[in-house]
């Protein structure tokens, strides 16, 4: 019990790293892709927290980005493997275009997750632990303090400006 | 078994925490976090391999409409 917990943890952190590595890449803390993006950037400014980051959690809200991408890519690992992972790829891609997203972070996000993630089942991990994880993951960003998680990411989008 | 209940916790936390938080704006990654939980609660509670396509459908749908809920916090489309 204690070995799973462990690794729905590692699990986080990687998943973690992995969709913010992925969101700053495709640039989404630099302006929100629709205005409902860029409204609740400025709720989360207006309440103290930092512009950039909050440009990326409103994307995040309004269209599939790469935590949605490393989340559905688990679920397709888990039920299908790879080819579930490339599955769920598709679909988040079709959820873009749905959602008026030109941007590709959450098809990239799924396919990178997909590899991360069958990679980890090799080495004891099970796929269920990435989507514990990714739901942590997630937590700490959007669902814990918005004015740290902002601050935070607006830190990160400076190292990659 | 674990990531189950760690996923389903979250969701109901979440919901707590949309529910007191008073400003639109900010309410709304509150609500992304349970999306992501429900969706992997779906796909951990159904051992059917349809269950991805249920998780995509709902995650892609809630997304939408947390998009639209937003678009229409920020003034909507200005028509004419």
């Amino acid at each position: 019990m204690l070995g799973e917990i462990l690794h729905i943890l590692t699990a986080a952190v990687i998943a973690w790293v992995l969709f913010v590595t992925v969101d700053i890449f495709f640039r989404l803390p630099e302006r929100g892709g629709v205005s409902g993006a860029s409204a609740i950037a400025r709720d989360i400014e207006a309440s103290g927290g930092a512009l950039a980051g909050g440009n990326m959690m409103g994307n995040i809200v309004c269209s599939p980005d790469a935590s949605a991408g490393t989340l559905l890519a688990a679920c397709g690992v888990y039920v299908a493997g790879i080819p579930g992972g490339l599955a769920a790829a598709l679909m988040v891609f079709i959820g873009n275009r749905i959602c008026h997203d030109p941007g590709y972070a959450g098809t990239t996000g799924a396919v990178l997750a997909t590899f991360v993630i069958y990679a980890f089942t090799q080495v004891g991990f099970a796929a269920t632990d990435f989507i514990a994880g990714m739901v942590i993951a997630i937590l700490t960003i959007q669902g814990l303090s918005h004015i740290h998680a902002s601050r935070l990411l607006a830190q990160l989008w400076r190292l990659r400006q | 078994m674990i990531a189950l209940y760690i996923v389903a916790v979250i969701a109901v936390f979440a919901v707590c925490r949309a529910s007191i938080e008073k400003n639109t704006g900010r309410k709304l990654p509150y609500v992304n976090v349970m999306n992501f939980a429900i969706a992997g609660a779906i796909v951990l509670l159904l051992d059917h391999p349809l269950s991805l396509v249920a998780a995509a459908a709902y995650f892609v749908g809630s997304t939408l409409e947390a998009n639209a809920i937003a678009s229409t916090y920020a003034g909507g489309v200005r028509r004419g």
